[in-house]
């Protein structure tokens, strides 16, 4: 895990204490909240439906147990006992008092972290492939190049007014876990046919108003001229990038109104009259931070573990969980776990200071003390040896988190939606607790497969419902909760924005829709191995349309 | 009409009451009933935003059940009124408070 230096650690306390001098000048009445909003922005902290909220970065999702500790410890403290892990793997605290914000950065710095860059028309906090590092489909440790580009964009102050939020992804695998096609900048690290490793960049894809995949700008980038072309584009974009409207201020707003031909053209220009060398990572800084990434000192094991068999074979449960929540590593007789932070019926993604406890102690115990939050708002521990997967999961029944259901219909992705946030137009986590509970049946799931069901409260898209297999996105309908379904979105390497089913429903019709449309699915799909993804792109929305009337007309038109 | 905005301190949902003052009550509301009353209450908005004693203030339309206690119109401001409705541990409704208002 990359350590602090003594600049990162000054920066960070620096910054804490100007808050905290912020707030009192807030509090004491010198500012006015007009001028304290930006300033509380950019220390991550919103204001919500019923109280504050602080989004608390954790750069590309990796955690030791120390912080996960801590981040309990601090919602035991100063907020009500939980959090919740959010789409772009950060942890959101939701009651905090603003005269104890400041100690809560402090505590926060003490175990190197912070919440800069969660807000804030600024370069935010860059997510990476949950399983970095370990994927056996991997070309290289994606973490590397986010935290290069973590301390060349942190506080940049060419890029701290920029036109609008800026989201940067990478992955180093051939499956993308990190959902590169739909941020502003998306990140693919590759191997050209010499065999050279460097970047295939995307820029311009994005959800909310207006979904977009992002386009290939250039194929191939050395890796040592990462830095120098970032700064090209972003240059381009601060310059360029509307300002009038904030609706259309995103990058893919701009590479789609001038083409990206002509976008291409317009970057290629600023890099060539940038000074590169000047701008690009020392070698030797590059090589430090990478250092930080070593993997742990793995034992050599047998590929296959006697115990993990025969614990298998003799407890099913175990044996569900290990068919769903385990990903191949690529050392043998090692695992990553993915522990799902969904147990049927509770809202997805929020862990209470317990669990973080339990999770932190799992970390410590099994798995070099490190963890990985998702983007599907689980947690990963990403260094589990086969034989030890039975102990762990004994301890995740105790703690309440030994749900197997990842990448099942039950893993929904939700976004806090009206329960807790200001912009939302409809509630999505309840959504998501009657579907949940409907399919909860685990051998169902299993019978059902892989299938994303991604829920948003408002057309803003934090649950990324545009790239869930089937997304639900929740709309105000003269002052009715209504939800619209799509099909077919897909966040991986082909990616795709679902289409839309049909009109909108109530929330009362959604989980029997969900239920038809999935006995659609197991009706028409060529096989079991035919995933709900395939069977919509081989057939298309029609056979899927008649889920959304009610039966009685269903029954009728028969 | 009623106004209700965020407290400063802990960002809890205030209701604007009589004097001036805000309460956490409903109950408390100043209602604006006529066009002039709203207007008014606007103007106490205004005052309010540029004092900066509150965040967010606005104004919300509001009914009355049969008992004539107050309930906002719109699902947004129930949800406020009572607090998240995936946990009833939390907001006002822990507390008791407008347990009249239903979703």
């Amino acid at each position: 895990m990359y350590r602090y230096d003594e600049f990162d650690a000054a920066v960070v306390r620096d910054r804490v204490a100007q808050f905290r001098e912020q707030v009192a000048r807030r509090l004491d009445g010198s500012l006015t909240e007009e001028e304290f909003t930006p300033l509380r922005l950019m220390n991550g902290l919103y204001l919500q439906l019923h109280a504050y909220m602080l989004r608390i970065a954790v750069p590309y999702g990796t955690l030791n147990s120390r912080q996960l500790r801590q981040l309990a410890m601090i919602a035991d403290r100063w907020d009500r006992g939980y959090g919740h892990f959010t789409t772009r793997q950060n942890l959101q605290l939701n009651w905090p008092k603003l005269a104890d914000v400041p100690d809560i950065l402090d505590a926060l710095a003490e175990v190197e972290m912070h919440c800069i860059q969660t807000s804030g028309n600024c370069i935010r906090n860059v997510t990476a492939d949950h399983f970095a590092g370990v994927a056996a489909d991997e070309i290289e440790d994606p973490r590397p190049t986010a935290e290069l580009i973590r301390q060349w964009s942190t506080l940049h102050p060419e890029f701290s007014f920029l036109p609008r939020k800026f989201k940067i992804a990478v992955t180093g695998a051939a499956r993308d876990r990190a959902a590169v096609a739909v941020h502003d900048i998306g990140l693919r690290i590759v191997r050209n046919e010499a065999g050279e490793v460097g970047y295939r960049v995307l820029v311009g894809g994005g959800l909310g108003r207006t979904p977009m995949i992002g386009k290939v700008i250039r194929d191939f980038l050395p890796r040592t001229e990462l830095l120098a072309f970032l700064e090209a584009i972003m240059r381009v974009y601060n310059l360029e990038g509307r300002r009038d409207n904030k609706y259309k201020a995103r990058i893919k707003i701009l590479v789609h109104e001038i083409g990206t031909d002509a976008f291409i053209a317009r970057v290629e220009e600023e890099y060539a009259k940038l000074d590169g060398p000047g701008v690009n990572a020392d070698p030797a800084e590059v090589a430090r931070i990478a250092a930080y990434f070593a993997p742990p000192a793995y034992e050599t094991l047998p590929a296959v573990s006697q115990g993990f068999e025969a614990a298998k074979a003799r407890d099913p449960d175990f044996a569900r969980f290990a068919a769903t929540n385990l990903f191949p590593h690529k050392i043998p007789g090692y695992t990553a776990i993915t522990v799902s932070v969904k147990p049927i019926g509770a809202p997805p993604g929020d862990a209470s200071s317990d669990q973080m406890r339990a999770l932190a102690d799992l970390a410590e115990r099994y798995s070099a003390d490190e963890l990985r939050i998702t983007h599907v708002q689980n947690v990963v521990l990403p260094h589990v040896k086969l034989d030890d997967v039975h102990a762990l999961w004994s301890a995740l029944v105790e703690a309440g988190l030994e749900t197997p259901n990842a990448g099942l219909i039950t893993d929904i992705i939700a976004c806090p939606g009206m329960d807790y946030c200001a912009l939302a137009t409809a509630r999505s986590i309840p959504i998501a607790q009657a579907i949940a509970t409907r399919f909860a049946d685990a051998e169902r799931q299993a019978l059902i497969g892989e299938l994303g069901i991604k829920i948003s409260g408002c057309i803003n898209a934090c649950g990324h419902h545009h790239v869930g297999v089937i997304g639900i996105l929740g709309l105000d309908k003269a002052g009715v909760e209504n939800y619209q379904i799509t099909l077919g979105g897909d966040p991986g390497e082909q990616a795709a924005l679902g289409q839309r089913l049909g009109p909108g429903i109530d929330a009362e019709a959604v989980p029997e829709a969900i239920e038809r449309i999935v006995d659609t699915y197991l009706e028409i799909r060529s096989g079991a191995d035919e995933a709900f993804i395939d069977t919509v792109r081989r057939v298309g929305l029609d056979p899927f349309r008649p889920a959304l009337q009610p039966r009685e007309s269903i029954l009728e038109a028969a | 009409m009623i106004m209700s905005a965020n407290a400063l301190l802990d960002g809890a949902v205030v209701y604007y009451a009589p004097g001036g003052s805000w309460s956490p009550r409903l109950a408390d509301a100043v209602v604006a009933a006529t066009e002039a009353e709203a207007a008014a209450l606007e103007v106490a908005r205004a005052a309010a935003e540029a004092r900066g004693e509150v965040v967010e203030p606005e104004l919300s339309p509001v009914g009355t059940d049969e008992a004539g206690r107050l309930v906002p119109s719109h699902y947004r401001e129930r949800i406020r009124a009572l607090g998240p409705t995936i946990r009833r541990d939390l907001g006002p409704q822990a507390r008791g408070e407008h347990a009249h208002v239903s979703l």
